[in-house]
């Protein structure tokens, strides 16, 4: 949902080699991994404590809820000590955070059940919609990208980036209920609602994910495409070694392909890394409408209900799936570009 | 046209006629190049020299179908009797790299930055000639060898930002000789190199030339280098010949005085180093708004009313030498001419004069004619 | 509205669009450019005077209150064009002044962002080193966050308001601009004629209102096109989850979701806000893109 936000803020090509290797000896692209990963342990830190914070200022008496609406003060203030709520809060935030660590999640005040195991049950549905919506955004992205750059400014190139700015102006949420409007209500095609496992049946549970991951996939392979296509024709126009390749006698499929499309696979992996957040994001909206037992849901409903265990949680992995992401990107990057791999000469 | 005795008894490979290239991009018409005609024998060295801008990259990459889509190329490029404008796309591929391949400016560049060398030579040569990779290998190592790059099996896994600009010429020329084309195109092949380099580079052409027996067209806007390494030059400017000759008669007997100009442009050795390079005064003209008459007659201190009213043909001097002027330099006018002696300029008293570099194109030249004269 | 129109004024006044198709290509490709600047513009601008004009000065029925008994009345009804929803409340007076809370949030936002974002950013990449480095990590630490997970809990956190809606969005905003404008400055701090002022002696704060904040303008003004539509729809989808506009005053993010409620009965009430999301989401984008070659191309 935020896409367009992210590619803004750094562009990928600002990502330049080298400028983060540190002086120390070894191979620049252990230095790299070593120095990202290192980066990214104080923001876990940091953001954990973001949470922890927002969630003091949350509306309501955890322990009262706990309690329910009829106990006595001093039932609540039984409640309260067992739950640890009557120490003060740093205490309580580094018991969180070893907590976590451990595994112990707390306890969900509302179904009374661990933390960590009603995350062991929607993780899954989660991860599922998340890795199918990402596969698809970026295989939908590659071939329309590569179509419209093959002739630039012709009437493929501008039918596809007049369709995909369209599409792109279209938020998930109302692409998902135009979705079940067209293949569930009209079509009668594919289910409106609910998630069937994997383990019941394959093909209904592909079945029953498809309309939210087309909902979460079709806005950012519009994105990636509109980048890429871009991209593509910046090299076609001006860059010297599509010169070269023309010039050996390579065909425009080649060229596109193994040529112009290698060069921007970088920036592509870099706007696909930034926007693992707003699709991660984009689960806890998309998990609502079509009903799926995810964890975007299970944090909206913790959120409703004041079921801060929950919330702790579930906010926290959101951030890291997108801190992981981002770091995961930042190592491929170096892995797969021969500048960072090798180092300069 | 620089017939010599070797051209007669050596049929052309390449014969280009009335070759002209407009550009209709934006609506505007550039005429990028209008009306180029030469012939080119295998082993022979043609130099095609000029202000930038004046339509040298854009007439040689029209020889192979190597420009966008909003250029229109007409005229005739026939290379050993195959006409090779109006062919389609898929048959220009297959002219590309077999027949004529081309070498481009910037070395930094001309290089896939993700694909390791070893692959980028392979491919040019699997694609007119499918091999085995283990084959292919073999042959991209004999290759480097023939570039003379050093250790050509380490070499063959590296990446380019790993080399040397000269190193990535070398590359760069072992790409274009892949497949043995019959001509080689050097689109200011050395101009991104240091002094050095390019003398090393230079030399390098020159010797796979007589190995291969290759045709070479080198462009440059070093009259030095065309000195030195090119059997015929062309001089040409808004997109048309005005001097053509063999070289030696080209250096010694000057008819055109824009070339007189770019001669006057080369730096002496006594130059001191950053001072001011002497240029053409004045701009080129615009090419979508070509002036009548002779295109250089607004920047040319011998112009007369001749000059703008009506376009000097490229005519013969002799075997060896022809030019379009009105007022040649060497004093042998055209019939039209009229006051021929009016202005007795020289590089030296005005056609080309001191001035900033801001408003003029910039000719840097890295040799000096004294220099050349020693050699 | 200062900030969409201002940057437009050029463009607006500078071309007009000519009757027949101009001959030539250039013209014609500066002109379907224009043409769709124009259009973009005109858009937007149509859009903020129907919102914020429009319940002044149409006959519009109340968008709240209406009688189940006129419930889900089809397009093209008497008083109704669009018809109305299954609470009987008019369509095309709710999609109004729906659109009037998801534009005052957005320029609200916007705005905010803009100031405190744009002077966060301006003021940590000129004083650079350590305090930018500081002032990167704690941005760093709001961008980690996916966006939408981070305005809902604090959507939560503050409760169901048009304020808090502004206040949790800016969440957003904020980071995101500093980030911009922080390394617009750094790139203005660069240039010659500002280490000349610099050695000059002129005081920092007129470095940075002089030099600066003039030359980070047009890339903020990109941004914020982008930002207006990004926080349109963030706030559309916080709305949808009832987190955003409290119901029954609509917005198009809440009235999406009445929709979802009856759309096998009544699909045509998801279009309308559909739409009006889509045609804003577009015009600011293409508006944002079109400022954007703008600024390139001079
Ligand atoms: N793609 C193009 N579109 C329009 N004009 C072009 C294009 N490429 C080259 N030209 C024009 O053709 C002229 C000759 O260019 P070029 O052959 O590159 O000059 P040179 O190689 O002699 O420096 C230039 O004036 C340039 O403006
Ligand atoms: S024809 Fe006239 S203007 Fe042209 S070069 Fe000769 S003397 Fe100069
Ligand atoms: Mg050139």
């Amino acid at each position: 949902m935020t896409s367009t936000a992210d590619a803004q803020v750094t562009s990928p090509r600002s990502k330049k080699h080298g400028s983060f290797l540190g002086r120390t000896a070894g191979s620049p692209l252990l230095r790299l991994i070593i120095r990202r990963v290192l980066l990214a342990v104080p923001l876990l830190l940091a953001v954990s404590l973001l949470v922890f914070i927002l969630l003091e200022a949350m509306p309501g008496d955890p322990a009262r809820n706990q309690a329910g609406m009829d106990a006595t003060e001093d039932q609540v203030e039984a409640v309260r000590r067992s739950m640890g709520l009557d120490r003060p809060a740093p205490e309580r935030y580094i018991t969180w955070l070893f907590g976590f660590l451990r595994g112990d999640l707390g306890v969900s005040s509302v179904s009374g059940r661990p933390v960590a195991e009603l995350l062991a049950e929607r993780l899954p549905v989660t991860l599922e919609l998340v890795g199918l919506a990402f596969v698809l955004s970026v295989v939908l992205a590659l071939p329309v990208a590569l179509l419209a750059a093959r002739k630039p400014g012709g009437i493929v190139d501008r039918l596809i980036m007049v369709f995909s700015m369209t599409l792109l102006a279209i938020p998930n949420f109302v692409m998902a209920l135009l979705l079940v409007l067209v293949f569930a209500v009209t079509l009668q095609m594919l289910p409106a609602i609910g998630y069937v496992p994997v383990q019941v049946s394959l093909v209904d549970n592909l079945r029953s994910v498809t309309l939210p991951v087309l909902a979460l996939a079709i806005p950012m392979a519009c994105f990636y495409a509109r980048f890429l296509r871009g991209d593509l024709g910046e090299q076609l126009l001006g860059a010297g070694y599509i010169d070269t390749a023309r010039a050996k006698g390579a065909g425009i499929w080649r060229i596109l392909w193994l040529h112009a499309f290698r060069n921007s696979s970088f920036g592509l992996l870099t706007l696909v890394g930034l926007n693992i957040g707003a699709l991660v994001g984009g689960t806890v909206i998309i998990e609502q409408i079509f009903a799926m037992p995810g964890m975007g849901m299970l944090m909206l409903q913790g959120v409703i209900s004041l079921d801060l265990a929950i919330v702790q949680s579930c906010v926290f992995i959101f951030a890291a799936v997108a801190i992981f992401a981002n770091l995961f990107v930042d190592i491929m990057y170096a892995v797969l570009d021969p500048r960072i791999r090798y180092g300069s000469h | 046209m620089g017939q010599n005795q070797s051209r007669l008894e050596n049929a052309p490979i390449l014969t280009v006629e009335n070759l002209r290239v407009v550009f209709s991009k934006h609506g505007r018409e550039v005429q990028a190049v209008n009306g180029l005609n030469y012939q080119l024998s295998s082993g022979r060295t043609l130099a095609i020299i000029g202000e930038s801008g004046s339509g040298k990259s854009v007439g040689v990459r029209s020889l192979m179908g190597l420009l966008p889509p909003s250029a229109k190329v007409t005229g005739s490029v026939r290379l050993n009797g195959r006409e090779l404008v109006g062919l389609s796309e898929k048959a220009l591929m297959s002219v590309r790299g077999k027949e004529i391949a081309m070498i481009f400016q910037d070395p930094a560049a001309s290089l896939n930055p993700t694909m390791n060398v070893g692959s980028q030579i392979m491919e040019a040569i699997r694609l007119h000639n499918p091999m085995k990779k283990r084959e292919a290998e073999v042959k991209a190592i004999e290759l480097l060898k023939l570039v003379r790059l050093p250790s050509p099996e380490t070499r063959i896994r590296q990446y380019p930002h790993q080399l040397s600009g000269g190193m990535r010429q070398r590359i760069v020329i072992a790409i274009a000789l892949a497949s043995d084309p019959k001509v080689l195109i050097a689109d200011e092949a050395t101009t991104a190199l240091d002094v050095t380099t390019q003398a090393q580079i230079m030399e390098l052409l020159v010797d796979i030339q007589e190995r291969l027996g290759t045709a070479v067209i080198m462009i440059s806007h070093d009259i030095g280098l065309a000195a030195n390494y090119a059997h015929d030059v062309m001089v040409m400017y808004a997109g048309k010949v005005v001097e053509h000759a063999n070289t030696k008669s080209l250096f010694s007997n000057v008819q055109m005085p824009y070339t007189k100009a770019l001669l006057g442009a080369v730096p002496q050795l006594t130059t001191i180093p950053h001072s001011r390079l002497t240029v053409i005064g004045g701009h080129p003209p615009d090419l979508s708004n070509l002036p009548t008459g002779c295109p250089f007659a607004p920047r040319c201190p011998r112009a007369t009313n001749v000059c703008t009213a009506e376009e000097p043909p490229l005519e013969r001097q002799n075997d060896q030498h022809s030019y379009a002027c009105w007022h040649p330099v060497g004093g042998q006018p055209l019939e039209a001419a009229g006051t021929a002696d009016v202005l007795k300029v020289d590089a030296q008293d005005g056609a080309c004069s001191e001035s900033s570099t801001s408003t003029q194109e910039r000719a840097v030249f890295a040799s000096s004619l004294d220099e050349r004269a020693k050699r | 509205m200062a900030v969409t129109s201002a940057p437009l004024r050029p463009e607006l006044g500078g071309a007009s669009p000519a009757p027949t198709l101009p001959r030539t290509g250039v013209r014609w490709s500066k002109f379907r450019r224009r043409m769709i600047t124009w259009l973009s513009g005109g858009t937007v601008v149509l859009l903020i005077l129907l919102c914020f004009l429009g319940p002044y000065v149409l006959p519009l029925h109340p968008p709240v209150g209406g009688s189940v008994l006129n419930s889900a009345l089809p397009p093209g009804s008497p008083g109704h064009p669009l018809g109305t929803d299954v609470n009987g409340n008019d369509v095309l007076s709710r999609l109004i002044h729906g659109g009037q809370a998801s534009l005052t949030v957005g320029i609200a936002v916007n705005l905010i962002g803009l100031v405190v974002g744009g002077s966060v950013g301006a003021v940590s990449g000129y004083l650079g080193g350590k305090s930018d480095t500081a002032i990167m990590r704690v941005l760093d630490v709001l961008i980690a966050f996916p966006s939408l997970v981070l305005v809902i809990v604090l959507a939560q956190v503050l409760g169901p308001s048009l304020p808090n809606t502004i206040i949790a969005l800016t969440a957003f905003s904020i980071p995101a601009v500093a980030r911009i404008a922080r390394s617009s400055t750094m790139k203005v701090m660069s240039m010659p004629y500002l280490q000349a002022a610099q050695l000059a002696g002129s005081p920092w704060w007129r470095i940075l209102f002089r030099h600066i904040v003039p030359n980070i303008v047009p890339q903020l003004t990109n941004f914020l096109m982008l930002g207006m539509a990004i926080v349109i729809v963030t706030e559309g989808a916080l709305s949808f989850l009832g987190l955003g506009i409290p119901a029954p005053n609509p917005s198009w993010g809440n009235m999406v979701y009445e929709a979802q409620q009856s759309m096998s009965a009544t699909p045509q009430l998801v279009l309308w806000p559909a739409l009006a999301l889509l045609v804003t989401v577009l015009s600011f984008n293409l508006l944002g893109e079109s400022i954007r070659d703008e600024v390139n191309t001079r």
